[in-house]
């Protein structure tokens, strides 16, 4: 999978995460003071990327954790097919097949923005 | 950790990093996987803002304590407490910028809330039950409390104790009003907010008579109780005694009054300066609102 590592005290609002091995969108970065004697601590609620689903972590701050490499690219819709429509990558003119987002209205010959990681897509 | 609870200060890939305070906070990392619990404790020390006796800082602890000897069969509603799926968070660790702590614990309390957990968090200074109902997000705020908790600030602090119903009306959004019940004092400008449409207070006498009768109906409701709406003879142990208060029968029959329908439930204001009466009438309002939610 397409990730790197930093520390959990670089991470931000509007970033991204891996928690539980799905990448998430980061909602909410809030830090607790150290104690006299501890690390401080951060707790990061998000968001799947690809499921929606909320989760949260609870992490020291100088605590390593991986962040997903999430492409953003631009696609062209060839054909919608039910359900399904075929796009085609601008940059590399790759052609893929993606499920139609319930709340999307697509229509070949139109451009659309997508985060893609290995083989999860998701329109923007 | 709380009488008849899982503990959940589970050791993590931090283990060793910090140990020096017993296991009582919540320093560590965590990657808990709250499946199953249906309740889960919290621990919200902080005493930042109060205004007379300190000492809130000491309330979670107090509050485990002194539940320490209740059974854990309640005859009433035929329950065993340690199997209602009641996890111990332990404590969120309190420091002095109270805006910061509020979202830290907030985001503690909402992780209850997303899996599915109501969460029963111990103060701590009233002031936390602002992080309980920004993580619940109730439309009701029901408290019992002697203080209307109705200033617009205390002492030049938004986020003062005296002022957490206010904070809790306008700056959480899906809350819609605030049920008072057993307050009996304010100043005069904090009675005139009270006089609002969003604003319902029961004085100590008539909460005895009180229902919720169809208020509630197909709305979240967040349950708080400042241990002072206790007449200060039964629960001493707390920063700002008001006498003329509530019985703890009374408080007892509220907690089991709303608990079935409530989201979230708090309380607060206990501290140390007494022989744990005010702790031990607070472990048994934590204890009685887990038997009614859970027979509910």
């Amino acid at each position: 999978m397409a990730k790197q590592q930093t520390e959990v005290r670089e991470l931000q609002e509007g970033s991204y995460v891996m928690i539980d091995d799905t990448p998430c969108k980061i909602n909410a970065y809030s830090t607790a003071k150290p104690g006299k004697h501890g690390s401080a601590k951060a707790r990061v609620e998000a968001e799947g990327v690809f499921d929606g689903k909320k989760r949260s972590l609870s992490q020291p701050v100088d605590a390593k954790i991986w962040v997903p490499i999430i492409e953003r690219k631009q696609g062209q819709v060839v054909s919608v097919d039910g359900n399904d429509m075929q796009v085609m990558d601008l940059e590399t003119y790759e052609t893929i097949t993606m499920r139609i987002p319930e709340d999307a209205d697509v229509s070949p010959d139109e451009n659309i923005e997508y985060l893609e990681m290995e083989d999860q897509r998701k329109i923007v | 950790m709380f009488p008849g609870a899982t503990d959940e200060r589970e050791p993590s890939d931090t283990r060793g990093r910090e140990s020096d305070r017993g296991g009582d906070t919540d320093a560590r990392g965590r990657t808990a996987d709250r499946g199953g619990a249906n309740f889960v404790v919290v621990g919200a020390p902080l005493d930042a803002t109060t205004t007379f006796q300190p000492g809130t800082r000491f309330g979670p602890q107090r509050i485990r304590s002194f539940a320490e000897p209740f059974d854990d069969y309640d005859h009433r509603t035929d329950q065993h407490f340690s199997e209602l799926g009641v996890v111990d968070h332990g404590n969120v660790r309190a420091w002095t910028d109270v805006e910061a702590y509020l979202e830290y614990l907030t985001s503690t309390l909402r992780e209850v809330v997303w899996n599915d957990g109501v969460p029963l968090t111990l103060g701590g200074e009233h002031t936390v039950s602002l992080a309980g109902v920004r993580a619940v997000e109730p439309e009701v705020f029901v408290c019992t409390d002697a203080h209307l908790d109705l200033y617009d600030a205390y002492d030049g602090e938004a986020l003062s104790h005296a002022a957490v119903t206010r904070r809790i009306l306008e700056d959480v959004d899906p809350v819609e009003e605030a049920i008072v019940l057993g307050a009996r004092t304010g100043s005069e400008a904090e009675w005139e907010r009270a006089a609002d449409d969003d604003v319902t207070v029961v004085p100590p006498e008539d909460v005895r008579a009180w229902t919720p009768g169809d208020r509630f109906t197909d709305r979240e409701v967040y349950l708080s109780v400042d241990i002072d709406a206790s007449d200060p003879g039964y629960a001493p142990g707390t920063g700002t005694k008001e006498p003329f208060g509530l019985e703890p029968r009374e408080l007892r029959d509220v907690v089991r009054e709303v608990a079935p329908q409530a989201s979230g439930f708090d309380v607060v204001e206990v501290n140390d300066r007494d022989d744990g009466q005010a702790a031990a009438l607070a472990g048994k309002l934590v204890r009685e609102f887990v038997f009614s939610h859970a027979d509910g």
